[in-house]
C-alpha cells in the first residue's frame, strides 16, 4: 500500500502539472465563448491570430535561446532583451521612414542591422565575458530601450508607408499576409530546431552541457548562435510590431516582454517532453492573445487583466517546477 | 534485463601478444603533489585490463592523461605502435579511444536514438532521419550489447543500467572504437544489472577491443579482468597476470602497503546510552535497512566506496534528504526527517564534505562564520553585539589554533585545514551534542589532519557523539571506536580497530572479502 502511494504521488503531481495549465486556458476560452457570443466567430479568431504575431515571432527567438541554454530560469538560457531589440529596430525603421525620408529597403536594413548587432552584443556578454544570460540581457534590454527612446525622442511615430500597410492589411491566398509570413518563419524555425542535425545538437547543449561537450560539440558556438538568432527574430518582429501599431509607440516593450516569456514557457507545459519548443512558443503566443482579447470582450477591467496574466505565469512556472521535481 | 544468466568465464587473454595500447613512463605533477611518477600501462587487443589503487593512487590522473585532459610532464602514449599526441582530447578520440565515464551525462528528454547518434546524426534532405536512427540504434544495442531497448524511449524513463548501456552504445556507434575505458561502471548498478553489463563488456572483448576497467570493486576486477595493474602513490607496484577469483587479497596488499603511524591520538571513551539511533533506515536505491547506534563520547565511523550509499545516508541523517522508510531518533525522541533545521534544533552539527561550497560563507570573515549558527548567544533584541561576537570568535579561534589568528580575515583566504577548523568551531559554538563529519580531512595537509583528529577526539572526550563518514579507511581505523561498513547500500560489517587491520577493512569496503560478496 505504501509502495503504491510512493509511486502514485509523483505521478499524480506530474499529471497535475501537465493538465492544469491547458485546463485553465480551455476553461477560460469556454467562459469567453459563453459570455461574449462573438468570441468564437472566425473574424475574432483571425484577430486573435493577427494580434499574436509579434509575440509569436519573439517567442521563436526566445525559445531558441532557452533550448540552447537550458530551461533553468536563473542559470540557463534566457534573453529578456528580444522584445527590446524589436522595439529598437522598430524605432529605427519608423524614424528612417518618417523623419529621414529613407527608402523602405534602407530603413528595414538599418533596423535589422541594429537587431543583429544587439544579438551579437548579448552573445559576446554571455559566451566571452561569461555573464549569466539573465543579468546580461536584463542590462542590455534596458540599454536597447534607452536607445530606442533616443532615436524617437520617446514620441509616437505614425507610419503610412506602403510596406507597413501591406503587412497589416494585405492578404495572400485569402490568408492575411502577416499571418502567412509568421507561419513561414515558425515552420522554418521548427524545422531547424526540431528536425535538423544542428537543432538536435542545439537541444543537447541546453539539455546537458557536459554531454554535449563529451559528444565533441562546440558549446559556446551554439550559445552564441542562439543569441544571434534571437536578435534576428527581434528584427523580424519589429516589422510586425510596426504593422500592429501602425507605427512605433513608446512603452510597448514591457507588455511584449511579459507576453513573450509567458508564451514561451507556457509552450513547455504543452510539449510531451515538458520542455520549451518552437511550436509550444507559437501556441503559447496564440493563447496569450486569446486571453487578452477574451478579457476585453467580456469587459474585464484592463487593470485586472495584468493581475490575471501575472497569476497565470505563476501557475505555469509552478506547474513546470512540479513536473521537474517529479521527473527526477 | 531478463536475458538468461550465462556462465561468464573471461576469454583467455591473447597471451604473449604485444600490447595494443601502451602508456609509457607517464609522470604528472600538480602543485604540492606528484600524482603520477613514471606510471605505465599496457593493454592487449581483446583484453580487459583492470586498474586498481587507493584514492589518490593516480588512477584517475592516468585515465585523464590518456583522455588528453592532462598533458603529462613526461612519458608517451602508443596505440598499435604509433605515438598519439598527448594533451589533445580530439587526437585521442580520432585514434579510436572511448571513455565510459562514471557520470552518465545524458540529456534526460532525448530519446535513446537521439542520444546514441548525437554528434553523428543521420540526416537527409528532409532533415533528421528519425526512423533510420531509431532502427540503427535498436539494432546496435541488440547486436553489440545484447540489450533490447526501444529507440524512441526517453532517457528519463530508463533505469540506470539501461542508461549505462545507452552510454556505451553512444561511445561505440561509429564503429571506430579500438580502446574503451570504463571508469567505475558498476557503482550505481544492482547485481543482475552488473551481470548484464559484464556480458556486454565480454562481447566487446571477443570483438578484439582493448579495454581498461577502473574500479574499486575488487570482486568485479578479479572476475572480469584478464590482467590487473596496481598503482600506489603514482607508481606501478604490481601487475597481476593472469588475475583469478582468489587474487583479491594479493591486490589489497599491493594497494595498501603503508603504515598508519602515530597520526591518531589515543582513545579512551566511556560508553553511555545510545544518543543517535537509526532503525531500519531505507532509501531505495541508495541504502536499505540501516541500523546504527551512537553513544555520547563515542566516535563511530562509516566506511564505504563512492556509490555505496554512504553519502546518501549521511545526507539523510543531517536532514538534507528524506528516508523512504525507517526512523532516526536523538536522545530517545524521533527526529523529523528531511529538515536540517529540525536536526540543528536537536543539537546536530553537520560538517559537510564540500566545505568550501556548503560549509562556509567564503566571503564572510572567520568571526562571522564561527558565530553564524549561534548568533542569539551574542545578540540583544535582534542586534548582534559586535564586540561580544568578536571576542567569542577570537577565543574559539585560539582554542582551535585557527591560523591566521585575526578573526576578521575572510574565510576564503584560509587553508583547507583551517577552513575545516572554522566549520568545527561553529558546531562547537552551538553547543552541539552530535557531530556528523563528512570527509573531515579531504584536501587537508598532513599537519592539519593531525590537529583536526585531535579536535574530533576532544569533541568526544567532552561528551559529544561523533559520526565520521570517510573514504579513507586508514583515517577511520585511527580515529573511530567502531566502524560500520556499507557495501551497495547495506551495512555488511561492524568492526573495531583492535580486531581489524587496513587490509581487512579495504577488503570489506570493496567486497573483495568472501563474506561480503559483490551484491550482499
Amino acid at each position: 500500500m505504501s509502495a503504491i502511494l510512493a509511486i502514485g504521488r509523483p505521478q499524480l503531481k506530474s499529471a497535475f502539472a501537465s493538465v492544469v495549465p491547458l485546463a485553465i486556458f480551455l476553461a477560460l476560452l469556454g467562459y469567453f465563448g459563453l459570455r461574449a457570443p462573438g468570441f468564437l466567430e472566425p473574424a475574432t479568431l483571425i484577430l486573435i491570430l493577427k494580434q499574436a504575431i509579434p509575440t509569436a515571432v519573439l517567442g521563436l527567438g526566445l525559445s531558441i535561446v532557452v533550448i540552447a541554454g537550458g530551461d533553468d530560469v536563473v542559470a540557463g538560457g534566457i534573453d529578456l532583451s528580444v522584445p527590446s531589440i524589436a522595439v529598437l529596430s522598430a524605432a529605427i525603421i519608423a524614424d528612417q521612414l518618417a523623419n529621414h525620408g529613407s527608402a523602405a529597403v534602407t530603413a528595414v536594413a538599418l533596423g535589422f542591422a541594429a537587431a543583429i548587432a544587439a544579438g551579437a552584443a548579448n552573445a559576446l556578454l554571455v559566451t566571452r565575458v561569461g555573464m549569466t544570460p539573465l543579468l546580461a540581457t536584463l542590462a542590455t534590454s534596458t540599454a536597447y530601450i534607452g536607445l530606442s527612446k533616443v532615436v524617437t525622442a520617446n514620441r509616437r511615430i505614425d507610419l503610412s508607408d506602403p510596406l507597413i500597410v501591406t503587412l497589416r492589411d494585405g492578404s495572400i491566398l485569402g490568408l492575411p499576409l502577416g499571418l502567412a509570413i509568421a507561419t513561414g518563419l515558425a515552420v522554418t524555425a521548427h524545422f531547424a530546431v526540431h528536425r535538423s542535425r544542428w537543432g538536435l545538437r542545439l537541444q543537447a547543449v541546453g539539455g546537458n552541457r557536459d554531454a554535449a561537450e563529451i559528444a565533441g560539440l562546440k558549446v559556446r558556438r551554439f550559445l552564441a548562435q542562439s543569441f544571434l538568432i534571437a536578435g534576428a527574430f527581434g528584427g523580424a518582429a519589429s516589422l510586425f510590431v510596426l504593422a500592429r501599431g501602425s507605427g512605433s509607440t513608446p512603452g510597448v516593450a514591457e507588455t511584449l516582454l511579459m507576453e513573450t516569456v509567458l508564451a514561451t514557457f507556457l509552450g513547455a507545459a504543452f510539449s510531451p517532453r515538458r520542455v520549451v519548443t518552437v511550436w509550444g512558443a507559437v501556441l503559447g503566443a496564440i493563447l496569450v492573445s486569446a486571453l487578452s482579447i477574451g478579457f476585453g470582450s467580456v469587459g474585464v477591467d484592463v487593470f485586472w487583466t495584468g493581475c490575471i496574466k501575472g497569476g497565470l505565469i505563476l501557475i505555469v512556472v509552478a506547474a513546470s517546477a512540479l513536473a521537474r521535481r517529479s521527473g527526477t | 534485463m531478463t536475458a538468461p544468466v550465462l556462465p561468464l568465464t573471461p576469454v583467455s587473454p591473447p597471451a604473449g601478444a604485444s600490447d595494443f595500447l601502451v602508456l609509457e613512463a607517464i609522470s604528472k605533477g600538480f602543485p604540492g603533489v606528484q600524482a603520477l611518477d613514471g606510471a605505465g600501462l599496457g593493454v592487449r587487443a581483446g583484453e580487459i585490463h583492470g586498474v586498481v589503487g587507493e584514492n589518490g593512487a593516480g588512477k584517475s590522473t592516468l585515465i585523464k592523461v590518456l583522455a588528453g585532459v592532462y598533458r603529462p610532464d613526461a612519458g608517451r602514449i602508443l596505440l598499435n605502435g604509433a605515438e598519439i599526441e598527448t594533451g589533445s582530447p580530439d587526437a585521442v578520440q580520432a585514434a579510436g579511444v572511448r571513455f565510459i565515464h562514471q557520470e552518465l551525462n545524458l540529456v534526460p528528454h532525448f530519446t535513446v536514438a537521439e542520444t546514441i547518434f548525437l554528434g553523428q546524426e543521420l540526416s537527409g534532405p528532409f532533415g533528421l532521419r528519425t526512423g533510420a536512427m531509431r532502427r540503427a540504434a535498436e539494432a546496435f544495442l541488440k547486436d553489440s550489447l545484447d540489450a533490447a531497448i526501444a529507440g524512441n524511449r526517453l532517457i528519463a524513463d530508463l533505469g540506470i543500467a539501461e542508461r549505462k548501456l545507452v552510454q556505451i552504445a553512444r561511445a561505440l556507434i561509429d564503429g571506430k572504437a579500438r580502446v574503451v575505458v570504463f571508469d567505475e561502471p558498476t557503482a550505481p548498478l544492482s547485481h543482475t544489472e552488473i551481470e548484464h553489463l559484464f556480458r556486454a563488456i565480454d562481447a566487446l572483448a571477443r570483438r578484439g577491443i582493448a579495454m581498461i576497467y577502473v574500479s574499486h570493486y575488487l570482486s568485479e576486477i578479479t572476475r572480469i579482468c584478464h590482467r590487473v595493474s596496481v598503482l600506489r602513490n603514482g607508481r606501478n607496484v604490481g601487475l597481476v597476470d593472469p588475475v583469478g577469483p582468489d587474487d583479491a587479497d594479493r591486490l589489497i596488499s599491493l594497494m595498501v602497503g603503508r603504515d598508519i603511524g602515530d597520526l591518531y591520538p589515543k582513545r579512551n571513551h566511556a560508553a553511555a546510552a545510545p544518543w543517535l539511533k537509526l532503525t531500519s533506515l531505507s532509501q531505495s536505491p541508495h541504502y536499505a535497512d540501516v541500523d546504527l547506534e551512537l553513544r555520547r563520547g563515542e566516535i563511530v565511523g562509516l566506511a564505504g566506496l563512492i556509490g555505496s550509499g554512504r553519502e546518501e545516508l549521511v545526507d539523510t541523517i543531517v536532514g538534507l534528504a528524506r528516508p523512504a522508510s525507517g526512523s532516526i531518533s536523538i536522545d530517545g525522541r524521533p527526529l523529523r526527517s528531511g529538515s536540517t533545521a529540525a536536526a540543528a534544533g536537536r543539537g546536530l552539527a553537520h560538517v559537510p564534505r564540500d566545505r568550501r561550497n556548503d560549509g562556509l560563507v567564503l566571503a564572510m570573515n572567520v568571526a562571522d562564520n564561527i558565530n553564524l549558527a549561534s548568533l542569539e548567544a551574542v545578540s540583544t533584541g535582534g542586534f548582534v553585539r559586535r564586540g561580544a561576537a568578536t571576542t567569542r570568535a577570537q577565543q574559539s579561534a585560539e582554542a582551535l589554533d585557527i591560523r591566521p589568528k585575526t578573526v576578521s580575515t575572510a574565510a576564503r583566504l584560509l587553508s583547507g585545514g583551517n577552513q575545516q577548523k572554522v566549520v568545527l568551531a561553529r558546531g562547537l559554538a552551538t553547543g552541539a551534542s552530535l557531530f556528523v563529519l563528512d570527509e573531515p580531512t579531504i584536501g587537508v595537509d598532513v599537519g592539519a589532519k593531525a590537529e583536526i583528529y585531535a579536535l574530533i577526539e576532544r569533541l568526544a572526550a567532552e561528551g559529544a557523539a561523533v559520526l565520521v563518514s570517510s573514504s579513507d579507511p586508514a583515517e577511520l581505523l585511527g580515529l573511530c571506536d567502531r566502524i560500520l561498513v556499507l557495501l551497495r547500500g547495506r551495512i555488511v560489517a561492524e568492526v573495531t580497530p583492535e580486531t581489524t587491520d587496513l587490509d581487512r577493512l579495504v577488503a570489506l569496503t570493496t567486497g573483495g572479502d568472501a563474506a561480503g560478496g559483490i551484491a550482499a
